[in-house]
C-alpha cells in the first residue's frame, strides 16, 4: 500500500475541514462566545493536524498544530476571541489552504514555512497570561477523558478486546515470544472505527501506517488484504511488536480521525499462548491453566488450517459483536464517492440508450398499423421500455445533481474580506443553498457568481456616509437567492445599493465613444444596461483589484451562456440592482415539444412552454409595428418562427395560428409554428465548433428515424 | 493495381481524388475518417452559405459543407454519385464535405507534387490549394484542408 492512493481522500477531507474552519471562524467573529463553533473549530483543526501528520506533510502539520494550540486555549477559556486574533487565524487558514492547494497540484506541500504566521500565533499564545501552559493541561486532561481509561490498560477487560479471540498460528506465537524474550513489548489492539465513517479501509490503512512507524504489525484480523478491500465491519484487531510504551501507540492510532475507540493491552508469553481460545479470561496467566490452553490453542489452529480463509473463523469468533453492529447502525445514509468521469460516461450511455429507444418507438409506431397481437405486444413493451429509460435518465441525472452550496461556501468569507478592504459595512444573506444543479454547472458557476457579488460590493453598495444620508441602514445588504423554476434554476444576486445609473452609463458610452452619440441617445434603458455586459466596457472610475478591469460582466455573461444559461438585470436607481442568472437543470437530456416550421422539425424545451394557443388571425394586433395577441388580459408579442429561422413560409389557408407561448421569468412570447408533433425526450447534441448559427439554436438532437432536428432556445428570443 | 503493390516509402502521400464538376481535387487520406453516401441533411438557419446543414453520423451530429460553394463554384445537382467525406482534422470533432463524386486513390511522391501554384488562374480558389499533383491522366489540385475548414467566420 502507498499513501499516494489516499491523497484524494486527504485533499477532499482537508477541504471539508478548511471549510468548516472558515464557516465557524465567521460565526465566531460575530459571536465570540459561541461554544459550538469553538468546539467545531477545535475538532476540525485537530483532524487536519492528524491527517497532515499521517500523510507526512511536516510544514502543514506544524502550522495546524500551532493553530490548534490557539483554538485549544480559546476552548479552555484562556484566551478571548478578538478581531485581531480572528484576522491572524484567517491568515493561518489561508496559509493552510495554500499548502493544500500546493499538495493538490504537486502532491508536495512546498517550501513555504509561513514563519511569520506561526510567530504571530505563538505571540498570541504567549501574550495571554499563562496562556500556553494551562492550555496544554487542558488538552491533556481532555485527551484523558476521551480515552476509555488511562494507564497501560485501554479498557482491555471489556468484551471489546476482540484481539483476545484471534487464533494465533504457532509461527506467530513464536515470533511474539521471541520478542518478549528480546525485551520488546507485544501488544494486542482492537480498533473501532466510527460507524459513520465512509472510508474505513483508508482509516484502517492510516492506522496501520501510524503503528508501523513505531513497531511491527505481526498479525492483523481480518487480513490486511481484506481490510484494504473493505471486507470488515467497523473494527479490526492487530498484534504489534515494538519497543515503545502502549500509550504512545494508542496515541498514534488516535491521530487518525474517525477512530472511535482503541482497546489494547500488553501480552506476556502466557497470554500469547492462550490467545484465541473462546473461554480465555484474558488474565489466564497461571501455569496451571497453561497446559489446558495449549491443547485448546492447538485445536483452534487445526481448525484454522481446515478453513483456508482465516478471517472466516475469526468472524465467527467475533460474531457476537458483529450481530450487534447492524442493529445500532447510524441513520446517516451510506454514500460512495464516484469519479465524475464515470458519471459522464454513464450519462453518455443513457443518452445513447434514449436515442436507440426513440428509434424503436418510431419503428414500433410504423408497425402498429397491423392489428395482430404481436404488434400489440411490441407496442406495449416499447412503452414499458420508454418508462424505464425515462426513469433511468432521471436517476442518473439525480446522481449528478449536487446542492449549489459547495459553490457558495467561499462567499461569506469573501464578503468579510471585502468589507475590510473597501471600508464598507455589508451583510451577505444566502438562501436556497440546497437547490440542486448538475455537478458540471455547480463547478463552473462559482466564478461568475463571485464576480456578481464583488460587483455588488464594489459598485453596488454606497459608502456608509452616503447610505446614512439616504436614510438607509449603514450596513448594506447583499443577497444571493437560489431556487428552482420549472426546468431552470434561478440564482438572484443583488444588493440594496445605488442601482445602475442608466444615464451615467449612457454618458460613459458616449464619452468612451463606445457607441456613436446619436445612437446612444436613442437607446432604451435595457439596451444601455446591456452594454455593461459588452467585452471591453468598464464603468469603474478607478481600476481596483476587486472589479473594474473591464473583464467583469462580459465574462460573467459568456461563462453563464456556456452553461446554457443567461443573465439579466433588474435595477432601480437609488434602491439597488438584482442580477438574475438562469441555468438549465440538466445539460444533456430534456423533454421537448416537437414542432414543424416550414416543413422542418424543431424541438422546444417543454420547461419553457407556458401554454399552447389556437388564435384566429383576426385577433392579431399591431403595436409599434409588432404583432401581438391578447391572452387572458395580457399583451404578448408574437414571433413568427419561419422568419427567425429563414424557413419557407407555408400558407395553409388556415384561419387560425398555432402559437406556443413560452416564458422567461415574468415575460411571455408567442411562437408561431405550423404544426405540433407531440412531446419527446431529446438528447441535446452540440453542433460542433465549425458551424455558426443563430443564438436561438442551442443544439441539435437525433430523432427516432435518425433525422437531425434543431433545438430552439426560446430564452434567446426575448 | 501496380501502384497498390508498391512498397510504401516515406515520401509517398495517398490522396483520394474527388470530382467537382469537371475539376479534380485531391484530399490527403490521413484526414479522412469515413466516406458516406448522400443522406438527409438538416438545414441550419443563419449559418454560412456553404454549410448545407448537419447530418447524423452514427449518433453524432456532424456539420456538412458543400465543397462546391466553398470553392466558389455554382451549387451542383445531388446525384447517386454524390458523397459526403467525413474529415477529422483535429481532436475537436468531425466535419463533412459534400463532393460530386469520389474517383480513386492516388499515391503521390513528393516529386509528383508541384508546390508553386501561383499560376493557377482561378484566384478565388487559389488559397484553398496547397499544391498540384501529377497523375497519369492529368493534374489534380491538392486541397489545403486546414484553410478550408479552419476558417471560422
Amino acid at each position: 500500500m502507498d499513501v499516494g492512493q489516499y491523497l484524494g481522500i486527504f485533499l477532499d477531507e482537508s477541504q471539508e475541514h478548511i471549510q468548516a474552519l472558515n464557516d465557524n471562524l465567521l460565526t465566531l467573529e460575530q459571536d465570540p462566545e459561541n461554544e459550538d463553533s469553538i468546539n467545531e473549530i477545535f475538532r476540525a483543526a485537530h483532524s487536519l493536524k492528524g491527517m497532515a501528520g499521517t500523510m507526512g506533510y511536516k510544514r502543514l502539520q506544524r502550522l495546524t498544530h500551532d493553530t490548534e494550540d490557539v483554538f485549544s486555549a480559546i476552548r479552555s477559556g484562556q484566551m478571548k476571541v478578538t478581531s485581531s486574533l480572528i484576522d491572524i487565524l484567517f491568515q493561518a487558514l489561508d496559509a493552510i489552504q495554500g499548502y493544500v492547494d500546493t499538495i493538490r497540484d504537486t502532491s508536495d506541500e512546498g517550501e513555504n514555512d509561513n514563519e511569520s504566521i506561526i510567530a504571530e500565533l505563538n505571540k498570541f499564545l504567549n501574550d495571554e497570561e499563562g496562556g500556553e501552559a494551562p492550555a496544554k493541561n487542558k488538552k491533556a486532561s481532555g485527551r484523558a477523558s476521551e480515552e476509555a481509561a488511562s494507564g497501560g490498560d485501554y479498557g482491555a477487560s471489556g468484551e471489546k478486546a476482540l484481539y483476545r479471540k484471534i487464533p494465533l498460528e504457532e509461527a506467530q506465537k513464536d515470533v511474539m515470544k521471541d520478542a518478549v524474550v528480546a525485551e520488546k513489548k507485544v501488544y494486542g489492539f482492537t480498533v473501532y472505527i466510527a460507524e459513520s465513517c465512509m472510508l474505513k479501509a483508508a482509516r484502517a490503512f492510516l492506522v496501520f501506517k501510524a503503528v508501523e512507524e513505531l513497531g511491527e504489525i505481526i498479525v492483523s484480523n481480518p487480513s490486511s488484504q481484506d481490510i484494504e478491500d473493505e471486507k470488515f465491519d467497523f473494527s479490526f484487531s492487530i498484534f504489534v511488536i515494538t519497543g515503545e510504551p502502549i500509550d504512545k501507540i494508542v496515541a498514534a492510532i488516535k491521530t487518525v480521525s474517525e477512530i472511535e475507540e482503541v482497546v489494547g493491552e500488553e501480552f506476556d508469553e502466557g497470554m500469547i499462548d492462550s490467545n484465541g481460545v473462546e473461554d480465555t479470561s484474558g488474565n489466564a496467566q497461571e501455569q496451571v491453566n497453561e497446559e489446558a490452553h495449549e491443547t485448546a490453542g492447538a485445536e483452534v489452529s487445526v481448525e484454522t488450517a481446515a478453513v483456508p480463509q482465516a478471517d472466516r473463523s475469526a468472524s465467527e469468533a467475533s460474531s457476537s459483536s458483529k450481530k450487534a453492529a447492524p442493529a445500532k447502525k447510524p441513520v446517516a445514509s451510506q454514500t460512495v464517492r464516484v469519479d465524475i468521469e464515470k458519471l459522464d460516461i454513464l450519462m453518455n450511455l443513457v443518452s445513447e440508450l434514449i436515442i436507440a429507444k426513440n428509434a424503436l418507438v418510431s419503428s414500433a409506431a410504423q408497425m402498429s398499423g397491423g392489428s395482430n397481437s404481436e404488434s400489440q405486444a411490441i407496442t406495449e413493451n416499447v412503452e414499458y421500455l420508454e418508462s424505464v429509460t425515462t426513469n433511468l435518465h432521471e436517476s442518473v441525472m439525480k446522481v449528478r445533481m449536487v446542492p449549489i452550496e459547495s459553490a457558495l461556501q467561499r462567499f461569506p468569507r469573501m464578503i468579510r474580506d471585502l468589507e475590510k478592504k473597501l471600508g464598507k459595512r455589508m451583510q451577505l444573506t444566502i438562501t436556497g443553498e440546497e437547490t440542486e444543479l448538475d455537478r458540471t454547472v455547480v463547478d463552473q458557476i462559482g466564478d461568475p457568481l463571485m464576480h456578481l457579488l464583488r460587483n455588488s460590493a464594489d459598485h453596488g453598495l454606497e459608502s456608509p456616509e452616503v447610505r446614512s444620508g439616504r436614510g438607509k441602514p449603514e450596513t448594506g445588504s447583499i443577497f444571493l437567492n437560489a431556487y428552482q423554476e420549472g426546468n431552470n434554476v434561478i440564482i438572484e444576486v443583488g444588493d440594496d445599493g445605488n442601482g445602475i445609473d442608466v444615464e451615467a452609463v449612457r454618458q460613459k458610452i458616449i464619452e468612451r465613444n463606445f457607441i456613436p452619440e446619436d445612437q446612444a441617445l436613442q437607446m432604451n434603458d435595457k439596451e444601455v444596461i446591456d452594454v455593461l455586459f459588452d467585452p471591453g466596457f468598464s464603468m469603474a472610475k478607478q481600476v481596483t483589484d476587486i472589479s473594474g478591469r473591464g473583464v467583469g460582466l462580459d465574462v460573467v455573461k459568456s461563462n453563464i451562456e456556456q452553461l446554457g444559461g443567461d443573465v439579466e438585470v433588474k435595477t432601480k436607481l437609488g434602491e439597488g440592482s438584482t442580477f438574475i442568472v438562469r441555468l438549465p437543470l440538466t445539460l444533456a437530456i430534456i423533454q421537448a415539444l416537437m414542432v414543424l416550421v416550414g416543413g422542418e422539425k424543431y424541438a422546444i424545451a417543454l420547461g419553457n412552454i407556458q401554454t399552447i394557443e389556437d388564435i384566429p388571425l383576426s385577433e392579431i394586433r399591431l403595436v409599434e409595428n409588432k404583432e401581438v395577441i391578447q391572452l387572458r388580459g395580457s399583451v404578448i408579442p408574437i414571433i413568427r418562427l419561419s422568419d427567425m429561422l429563414d424557413a419557407p413560409v407555408i400558407d395553409r389557408g388556415n384561419e387560425n395560428l398555432i402559437i406556443v407561448v413560452v416564458k422567461k421569468g415574468d415575460s411571455l412570447a408567442g411562437l408561431v409554428v405550423d404544426e405540433l408533433m407531440g412531446q419527446q425526450e431529446v438528447v441535446i447534441k452540440s453542433l460542433g465548433k465549425y458551424i455558426n448559427t443563430s443564438r436561438i439554436i442551442s443544439g441539435a438532437t437525433i430523432l427516432g428515424d435518425g433525422e437531425v432536428a434543431l433545438i430552439i432556445d426560446s430564452n434567446a428570443l426575448f | 493495381m501496380a501502384d497498390e503493390l508498391r512498397i510504401i516509402d516515406n515520401d509517398i502521400t495517398q490522396y483520394i481524388v474527388v470530382a467537382l464538376g469537371n475539376e479534380q481535387y485531391g484530399i490527403d487520406i490521413k484526414y479522412i475518417d469515413n466516406i458516406v453516401r448522400m443522406q438527409r441533411i438538416t438545414r441550419v438557419p443563419k449559418s454560412a452559405e456553404y454549410f448545407k446543414g448537419v447530418i447524423n453520423l452514427r449518433g453524432e451530429v456532424v456539420p456538412v459543407m458543400s465543397l462546391r460553394v466553398k470553392m466558389g463554384l455554382p451549387e451542383g445537382e445531388i446525384t447517386g454519385k454524390s458523397r459526403i467525406i467525413i474529415l477529422k482534422v483535429d481532436q475537436s470533432g468531425s466535419i463533412g464535405v459534400l463532393v460530386d463524386e469520389v474517383k480513386k486513390v492516388y499515391n503521390l511522391r513528393a516529386d509528383d507534387i508541384e508546390d508553386n501554384v501561383s499560376h493557377d488562374s482561378k484566384s478565388g480558389v487559389q488559397s484553398f490549394i496547397s499544391g498540384v499533383g501529377k497523375v497519369e491522366n492529368g493534374l489534380v489540385s491538392l486541397l489545403d484542408l486546414s484553410t478550408i475548414i479552419g476558417e471560422v467566420d
